[in-house]
């Protein structure tokens, strides 16, 4: 028994006992501790995350001549790690109050569901995340798939329905995708074990490559939600239940670049995916998946602009960061993936912390609509504050973690020479910037709704996990090096050179990056302007919240003005015109082609003259007979007398 | 072993004394039937524990001691032995039970099991072609026995086409006896290398698999599929999907490996697959009530068993007989959990919630057919797909795409129907045509029963899976193995060429 | 090839084209069986032609004809079984094709392929409880088949 079949073992013990145990209320307080103990076990690998050796499971089956096999190396220690932490503090955000009203608001069945949906998903993650070879591989990836369908089933809403059942049929396209890549793959190398088939990816050619590449992008890429398959994350993901949409907003859609990072870039290769040329064109394939990374910065985020639901607004960021953990992947130097990797944690922890700001907002005042809150700070100002921390994050300001991985993509983008892709990172970082700061002015600035009155601070249930996550954010973002150990022995584990790193950041010819350092200066920058303002006069009038006004009319207090309907009115007239919904428009012409090809299909079964098919069948097939050989050996025998001649 | 026999004369026995014996007893006559079916299933199981090479060595049984291929006989081996085992089995599980049933069905049923068999386990082409047109009978009899009005006129176009079909068949046997002046199967796979590869060789198959596609499903001859599943009970649907048109695509895929080794041969199943594949799901897709759905996704899987048998080699055997056996457990219990859910798809807007345990093996038994892994529906898919993409030829290309887009679609319908299932109540009532609505009923515990052990069955395949691959490749090894067939039934040659017995 | 097989063939051959042509283009059910008939006594004259001899014997072997066997020419008897099945079969496919006939004239009052087919449709659906294929605005009134059932049933009361 490894120690990996301890921790896969024990958490497929721990679904079969939340399953069994799902309708008991202490079973918020049991999953707490099962994920607290699985981290535990997880904790005990940590060596992976220095550059230990990979660890076996025990466990194979062998089928059809295919070895199944499960093993955790650094990348997928890395990944599992914020798997367990993520699934840790959002079972520890469901096990109080908001579990509580969960339940009264829908069933104590529905909360054990969720309970399960949880541990499934943890589950059949760490499966993913262990597997050994492809096939393995893609059964992890289908056991997410499904657990993640599970997870967003739960609401029962028509929204979140619709969302539901869009995800699972772009999910299933990019499974079969992959499936077919798999197919392709072992009839080239002859094997599915990752070291054959890297080794029998050298002798292909760059055309069967090509495809090979194509496909398994086209897999992974519906997974994360990349243009053009970016439709159906962000309603699915914002629909979930609260507490599951901070699990899977932190790491579900990350599996997709778990695969990519697993196959792309350690099996096949990222120098056999530039040597593809694309014809006609300067761009060779790297190149176009760094510019599907860069669109999905850009595209989702200016969607998310225009959201005015929080929720919504935060799932459709999580689609933009993916596009800047695959473009920082697809720099394909160490500076750059080791940004891309890392990305992948930052943005668990603060999408995970401003899900639950959110879902605490919710848990308050009953909405996420933004036309609905605004001037919350005064009754939530923890809350306001873990926000403000995690957009920070987001938006990749110092101090916090985000900025240390956006600036590695940029650093990389530049030392690469890529000025266009480095131009629309930027702008991608731009829309983020605002739509982050719509979130949140509309839901915690301006002035307080009269109905909000009376709302109070999140519970301390739900404050502890969402401080923790500030907490990290802030650390991470000051001591980078914690993360980057991790990030450079997952680098190693996926071939490329480890990025020079110390606690405070990078370490680089060209002009490294010390947080410790950034900090101290922006710290002593604020400490400097508080005490010109404090000991030079400090002259501040405090006003009331309510003593303002608005087009030369004095405001009663009956009336609250919060700026919220057709924000960035401004903005939009400016770039309104570029949203033109081809992506949207494209899906449905896609499902009124399936519809026509249905309509025309059932006429072939409502033939009034049921012989008639027969007849057409024969004609069609002896036509086919009589061309496929030719008219050469007709004179056979075609006599029908003649076979003793 | 020679006992094998009684598993045709039996049932053909019982079929016409059963009219007989109802004129003195009806209870006798009943119980006939069903001692018969207990009795053929204690012979198959006596015979495999009795021989287990089996496995290894198929064997072959002269009928009334005249020897082949002046005689006639029959060839058991391990996948004619499973589906011989399998006719029983199933037309007892899938037996009309209740009182009012008239004893003309049930002498029917026996026909059927009659036919059946000898289909199976026939060893040439005279006796497949009469077992064939038995069955035929015995089913368009059954269809129009239901009674209604719907379902007299869907048997009466199954009967045109059927017998089309089965002209066309016997034009096809007709061209291969004078090719080479034998009918049985393993002397015809002798001469077959030098007297069938030619274009009439090719003729004859394209008119022999036109007369079986019709039981096949094989597209375009399947037009009456949603109109008899449509209108006879969900039992004998079962029956018809899950066994019938499986019986006829073994027999299509031996008849193929012993007669036919051309390749146009091979590509000419791939198209009609390909295109009953997409077209099946397609016409799935917009279905309004679970039978038709089930019924057309039935047409969309014949499709890819006729895709997966169309690939040269071990690899399209191995992922044809996982797609065919799989299916002939799933089908049919679907269409038990039909028999509840009769009626438009919007009226079963929120029956998760009155019947959840039902609702549950749905989705087991869809997952499967999907093929999700680790269901033994994905380790079908995955053959497939494999098999299809070592293949070079520009139509195994196309499936391999095809069979995803028709996957896609499938997980669309079946998964919007889900979502009908999981709908809250109350929440937009069905409005399609009020005084035309059924209800909902519920199901019967058999046939939840079967559709539960099915799903069960599924579950501890996932668990023996190793064992269970095994065992496929055995099946497949034996099932492509041409020249065991022909030692089998001559013993006496084994690589010298027979002389025709002209 | 002799003239005689030459008439023999073609007109086989030409019977099978009659009938498949008469199950194509005929619209009355009971014609559409009549050619079904004519189609298979076409094919089964071809699978005779396939085994007949034109200076053939029956394929019996007396006792005197042992000395010279290979001055005989037989009539090959396994296409004359064969025919016999099929033809016996044939028999019995029309038998309840026409009892199918006369109970789909009974409950559909028409004979008519295209009208059984829609009727059918319209019965599948009401018996799954979806809407109807037919448009209001159809010029086929189904009604009327309906309503015929219906007088059809007080018929026979």
């Amino acid at each position: 028994m490894t120690v990996l079949d301890d921790l896969l073992l024990f958490t497929a013990l721990a679904s079969v006992a939340i399953i069994a145990l799902r309708r008991f209320a202490s079973i918020s307080k049991f999953s707490v501790v099962v994920y607290a103990l699985a981290t535990v076990l997880l904790i005990k690998m940590s060596a992976l995350g220095y550059g230990g050796e990979p660890v076996y499971s025990s466990f194979t089956v062998n089928v059809l001549g295919q070895i199944l096999q499960w093993r955790f190396d650094a990348l997928s220690w890395f990944f599992a790690l914020i798997t367990l932490v993520s699934a840790l503090l959002a079972a520890f955000f469901m096990s109080g109050a908001w579990g509580e009203k969960y339940c009264k608001e829908h069933s104590k069945e529905a909360y054990g569901l969720l309970q399960v949906a949880l541990i499934l998903n943890v589950l059949s993650m760490l499966v993913l995340l262990a597997s050994g070879d492809l096939l393995s591989l893609f059964i992890g990836w289908e056991l997410v798939s499904w657990a993640s369908f599970m997870m967003m089933a739960l609401n029962p809403d028509k929204l979140a329905r619709k969302a539901a059942i869009k995800y699972i049929v772009y999910a299933m396209a990019g499974a079969m995708a992959f499936l077919m890549a798999i197919a392709m793959t072992y009839n080239m190398t002859g094997s599915l074990d990752y070291v054959q088939v890297m080794q029998g990816m050298a002798h292909l050619s760059n055309s069967q490559i090509a495809l090979l590449v194509s496909l398994y992008v086209m897999g992974f890429g519906i997974k994360m939600g990349v243009i053009p398959f970016h439709l159906w994350q962000a309603a699915a993901y914002a629909e979930t239940p609260g507490a599951g949409a901070v699990f899977m907003g932190a790491i579900s859609a990350r599996m997709g670049l778990y695969a990519l990072l697993v196959v792309i870039v350690q099996i096949i290769g990222l120098t056999r995916v530039a040597a593809i040329e694309i014809p006609y064109t300067f761009l060779d394939m790297q190149n176009v998946l760094a510019w599907v990374g860069a669109l999905t910065t850009i595209i989702p985020t200016y969607i998310a602009l225009k959201q005015n639901d929080a929720r919504h607004l935060l799932a459709w960021h999580g689609v933009g960061q993916g596009g800047y953990m695959l473009l920082g992947v697809m720099i394909s130097d160490s500076i750059g993936t080791a940004g891309g990797i890392m990305h992948v944690f930052n943005h668990a922890t603060y999408q995970a912390a401003l899900f639950m700001t959110v879902t605490a907002v919710i848990y308050r005042t009953g909405t996420s609509n933004f036309s609905k809150l605004g001037g919350l700070v005064t009754q939530m100002p923890l809350t306001f504050m873990v926000m403000v921390v995690s957009i920070i994050g987001l938006a990749g300001i110092p101090p916090m973690n985000g900025f240390v991985s956006k600036w590695l993509i940029y650093r990389a983008l530049l030392l690469d020479g890529q000025p266009l892709l480095f131009v629309a990172a930027v702008i991608g970082t731009l829309g983020t910037i605002l739509s982050v700061y719509k979130l949140v002015h509309n839901t915690f600035l301006g002035q307080l709704r009269l109905e909000h009155q009376e709302v109070r601070e999140a519970p301390l249930s739900m404050l502890i996990p969402m401080l923790g996550l500030a907490i990290i954010i802030f650390a991470t973002g000051v001591m980078p090096g914690v993360v980057l150990d991790w990030v450079a022995a997952a680098q190693i584990a996926v071939g490329i050179a480890p990025v020079e790193h110390n606690l405070g950041g990078i370490e680089l010819v060209q002009g490294g990056l010390d947080m410790i350092w950034v900090t101290g200066i922006m710290f002593y920058g604020f400490a400097v302007g508080a005490i010109i303002f404090y000991v030079l006069g400090g002259k501040s009038k405090h006003i009331h919240q309510y003593d303002n006004y608005a087009g030369g009319h004095f405001l009663t207090s009956k009336v609250r003005y919060h700026y919220s309907n057709h924000f960035y009115a401004g903005l939009m007239h400016m770039i309104g015109g570029w949203y033109r919904n081809v992506f949207i428009k494209l899906e449905h012409a896609l499902v009124s082609l399936v519809s026509f090809m249905s309509q025309f299909s059932e006429n072939f079964y409502r033939s009034s003259q049921p012989v008639m098919l027969v007849a057409v069948v024969v004609v069609l097939a002896l036509y086919f007979v009589l061309g496929s050989s030719g008219g050469a050996e007709v004179s056979a025998g075609v006599s029908l007398g003649g076979f003793n001649q | 072993m020679d006992n094998i026999v009684l598993l045709v004369v039996l049932p053909l026995l019982a079929a016409f004394l059963m009219p007989v014996v109802a004129r003195s007893s009806e209870v006798l006559a009943r119980t006939l039937g069903l001692s018969v079916l207990f009795i053929s299933i204690a012979i198959i199981l006596n015979v495999w524990n009795q021989s287990g090479q089996i496995d290894s060595q198929a064997v072959s049984i002269a009928i009334g001691g005249f020897l082949p291929p002046l005689g006639i006989n029959f060839y058991v081996d391990q996948i004619s032995l499973f589906f011989a085992l399998a006719v029983p089995v199933m037309v007892l599980l899938f037996w009309p039970w209740n009182r009012s049933t008239s004893i003309r069905e049930y002498s029917l049923m026996m026909l059927l099991t009659a036919s059946a068999s000898g289909l199976i386990l026939s060893g040439d082409l005279f006796n497949i072609y009469v077992f064939y047109e038995l069955l035929a009978i015995a089913s368009y009899s059954l269809v129009a026995i239901q009674g209604r009005a719907a379902a007299v006129a869907a048997s009466f176009r199954y009967l045109l086409m059927g017998s089309v079909g089965s002209v066309m068949m016997l034009l096809g046997i007709a061209i291969i006896y004078t090719q080479t002046g034998t009918l049985n199967l393993a002397h015809l796979s002798l001469l077959a290398p030098e007297k069938l590869n030619n274009i009439l060789g090719l003729g004859s198959f394209a008119l022999i698999l036109t007369g079986m596609g019709v039981k096949a499903e094989l597209f375009p001859v399947n037009s009456w599929v949603p109109e008899v599943y449509g209108s006879v009970s969900s039992n004998l649907a079962a029956l018809m999907a899950g066994l019938l048109s499986k019986l006829a695509v073994i027999v299509i895929v031996r008849l193929l490996i012993l007669l036919f080794p051309q390749p146009e041969a091979l590509q000419l199943m791939a198209v009609l697959g390909i295109m009953g594949v997409i077209t099946g799901e397609l016409v799935a897709w917009r279905a309004k009530d679970f039978v038709r759905m089930l019924s057309f996704s039935s047409i969309g899987q014949l499709g890819l068993v006729f895709l997966a048998f169309s690939i040269p080699g071990e690899m399209g055997m191995m992922a044809g007989i996982a797609i065919v056996l799989h299916h002939m457990v799933v089908k049919p219990a679907l269409f038990m959990l039909a028999t509840g859910w009769r009626g438009s798809l919007e009226n079963l807007s929120g029956v998760a919630r009155r019947s959840p345990f039902a609702v549950l093996l749905f989705i087991v038994l869809i997952l499967s057919l999907l093929g999700i892994p680790p269901l033994p529906g994905f380790w079908a898919k995955y053959l497939l797909m494999v098999g299809l993409s070592s293949q070079d030829g520009s139509i195994y290309t196309l499936g391999m795409f095809i069979v995803p887009v028709a996957m896609i679609i499938e997980i669309a319908y079946l998964f919007r129907l889900v979502m009908i299932m999981y709908r809250k109540e109350g929440d937009e009532a069905a409005v399609n045509n009020p005084d035309i609505k059924v209800a909902p009923q519920s199901h019967s515990k058999w046939g939840l029963a079967i559709a539960a052990s099915v799903a069960a069955m599924l579950i501890a395949i996932v668990l023996q899976l190793q064992p269970a691959s095994d065992k496929l490749v055995s099946l497949a090894s034996q099932l492509s193995d041409r020249n065991q067939y022909i030692s089998t039934v001559f013993p006496q040659i084994h690589t010298v060429r027979m002389q025709s017995i002209k | 090839m002799p003239a005689i097989e030459v008439v023999l063939y073609s007109g086989a051959i030409g019977l099978s084209i009659i009938g498949l042509a008469g199950l194509l283009l005929l619209n009355n059910v009971f014609r559409m069986l009549l050619a079904l008939v004519i189609l298979e006594a076409g094919v089964n004259l071809l699978l005779i032609l396939s085994g007949f001899r034109l200076a053939g014997v029956a394929p019996i072997l007396l006792p005197e004809q042992m000395s010279n066997l290979s001055a005989i020419v037989m009539n090959d008897p396994v296409p004359q079984a064969l025919v016999l099945t099929a033809i016996v079969i044939g028999v019995g496919v029309q038998a309840l094709g026409l009892a199918m006939i006369m109970r789909i004239k009974a409950q559909y009052g028409t004979l008519n392929m295209l009208k059984i087919r829609e009727q059918l449709e319209f019965d599948l659906a009401v018996q799954s409880g979806v809407a109807t294929p037919v448009s209001a605005h159809s010029p086929v009134s189904l009604a009327s088949g309906r309503e015929r059932q219906l007088s059809n049933h007080k018929d026979e009361q």
